[in-house]
């Protein structure tokens, strides 16, 4: 080889070094661009965001790459997005869900929408905060069946990961919790606020005839005395987001068999009570319940009208002024259900910054 | 030993926590309170009329909240002043309905009425999805502050 040879070898590789260091200094030391999370006025500053984990661009993205992979469970087949489908407003269709070991798992997996704003993560409200949900699942048997520490070192040494974690969080050693950070920051920014709904309290569309009905039954507790039927639902689905975080038994079974609440409390007064679920697309999230025990938004509706069972702890809303349900006609059911029709966010399903990334196939 | 130590202590918290129909009163206080039915039995009652929603006049009996929040030693009286007047309290109901008193419409140097804890209506004890503790705020026009099913009073400083 001549020299000018070797001077220009030489050049190469100063200059390969120089570009691996530059990439790595960047991946560690680039600031990371905080992620803007966008939402109407009316859905309030009332959340908190850990100090240490700041939503950003880079952490929500590879937040979503976990998201979707299944690499994250005992099988290497069951992700986050097996259970939480975004056409489904992130719910699996099925009444309750089924992970790892192809055994139903106790409840309905619920719908991940505007989390940003809840408090006490579950249907009975256990996890405190989307960090410390996020690695639940992972960890749980029969959802993704992986042991402490399992996840971190599956991950490990797959470069997309390695290069991503160390940009985001500034560290070569992956562990759980930081996979929980990530996950966390993407649940942040689903948001869902374009229903043809929030478009009428914006002004800017209409409600037909029939959705206005079942909007007033929506909105009205019923009033015998004075011959007033209503729904009373917005007690506690009400509000701009569809619902209230509040714990309440809606009447479903005499006798309780998932004692809910209760067991994370440990109060009887908690028995058979669950958190109150968003009402937001309503329409592609059954079945319904806990226990997905109905299939259609008319089953749920004959069930507050006609079937309140009065199990313990049954919420007086539901029975102060009329025992046994709210007996709606089935004009008021056809209302009603116009009217939880328009809760329905076509662009929040197909949100392309929610879809599976498509670098994870060359993964 | 050690085993043995943790079981019991484990059934202890089990004990305090299935028998846990009580009010804890926490946060910005001298001492955090928790106080049993029988406990706030005990306390001097006071007896309140109000409007419920129905416009019904109901006849209240329960103890003044500010003698509770006296017995965890929330600044009352003459310590409520200067910067204490950025305190206020978060009731909360069972089902994690909360609402906001600020620290001023308890005590009676400031407020013309008196805010009670109740514990029994016309004569009996609140009915279940009630009680077993109700704020009642005699003179309020709507009676949403009037939290059934109190569980607890924290006591914070607006920040
Ligand atoms: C096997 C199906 C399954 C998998 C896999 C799964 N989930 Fe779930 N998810 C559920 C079920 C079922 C519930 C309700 C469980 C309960 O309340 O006890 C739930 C509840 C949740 C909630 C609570 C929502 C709320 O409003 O409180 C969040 C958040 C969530 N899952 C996120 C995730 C994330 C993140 C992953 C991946 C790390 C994941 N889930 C994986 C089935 C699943
Ligand atoms: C006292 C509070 C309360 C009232 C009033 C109420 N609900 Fe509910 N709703 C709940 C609770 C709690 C659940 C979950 C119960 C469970 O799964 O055990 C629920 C569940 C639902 C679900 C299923 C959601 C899902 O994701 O599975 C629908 C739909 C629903 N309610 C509609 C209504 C309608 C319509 C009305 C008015 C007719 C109404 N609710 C009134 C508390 C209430």
């Amino acid at each position: 080889m001549s020299s000018k040879y070797r001077l220009y070898g030489c050049l190469a590789i100063a200059l390969a070094l120089a570009l691996t260091g530059w990439t790595s200094w960047r991946a560690v030391n680039t600031p990371l661009t905080p992620y803007a999370l966008r939402f109407p006025a009316s859905f309030g500053g009332r959340f908190t965001i850990p100090a240490d984990n700041p939503t950003t661009e880079e952490g929500v993205y590879l937040g979503r790459l976990l998201f979707y992979d299944p690499l994250l469970s005992h099988t290497g087949t069951i992700s986050c997005a097996t259970c939480h489908r975004q056409e489904r407003a992130f719910t699996d269709g099925r009444p309750k869900s089924i992970g790892v070991n192809g055994q139903p798992t106790s409840r309905n997996a619920m719908s991940l929408t505007n989390l940003l704003w809840v408090r006490q993560l579950f249907w009975d409200g256990r996890a405190g905060s989307l960090e410390e949900q996020a690695i639940m699942p992972i960890h749980h048997a029969g959802e993704m069946g992986m042991k402490p520490g399992e996840a971190a070192r599956r991950i490990q040494h797959v470069p997309l990961y390695t290069q991503q974690f160390k940009q985001v969080f500034g560290t070569d050693s992956l562990t759980d919790t930081l996979i929980g950070k990530a996950i966390a920051q993407f649940e942040r920014t689903l948001i869902s606020a374009s229903s043809r709904y929030d478009r009428y309290l914006a002004g800017k569309a209409a409600l037909t005839e029939a959705e206005s009905r079942g909007m007033a039954l929506f909105m009205q507790a019923p009033d015998p005395a004075r011959g007033i039927r209503g729904g009373n639902c917005a007690h506690c689905h009400g509000g701009p987001k569809l619902y209230q975080e509040l714990f309440h038994n809606n009447g479903l079974d005499r006798h309780i068999t998932d004692t809910g609440r209760e067991a994370v409390t440990g109060m009887s007064l908690d028995r058979g009570r669950f958190r109150v679920p968003t009402l937001r697309n309503i329409a592609l999230t059954g079945p319904y319940m806990h226990d997905g025990r109905f299939t259609t938004l008319d089953q749920v509706i004959d069930h507050y009208s006609d079937h309140v069972q009065a199990g313990p702890n049954l919420s007086r809303e539901l029975t102060a002024r009329q025992a046994g349900g709210l007996r709606l006609t089935a004009a008021d059911k056809a209302d009603l259900k116009a009217f939880l029709l328009t809760f329905t966010d076509s662009t929040f399903i197909r949100n392309p910054a929610f879809t599976r990334p498509a670098t994870l196939s060359v993964r | 030993m050690k085993p043995f130590l943790l079981c019991t202590l484990c059934l202890l918290c089990l004990a305090t926590r299935l028998n846990a129909q009580t009010l804890t009163i926490s946060g910005e206080v001298a001492r955090p309170v928790t106080l049993s039915a029988e406990d706030i039995k005990a306390l001097p009652h006071q007896e309140v009329t109000g409007k419920d929603r129905d416009g019904k006049e109901l006849h209240f009996s329960g103890v003044p909240v500010i003698e509770l929040l006296k017995k965890a030693g929330v600044t009352t009286g003459g310590e409520l002043r200067g910067e204490n007047l950025a305190k206020y309290a978060v009731v909360k109901a069972i089902d994690g309905y909360e609402v906001v008193f600020a620290l001023p419409e308890f005590d009676p140097a400031f407020a013309s009425q008196v805010i009670i804890l109740a514990n029994r209506v016309d004569g009996a004890p609140l009915p279940a999805g009630t009680g077993p503790f109700r704020i009642v705020v005699p003179n309020e026009k709507r009676p949403a502050r009037w939290v059934r099913e109190v569980r607890s009073i924290d006591i914070r400083f607006a920040k």
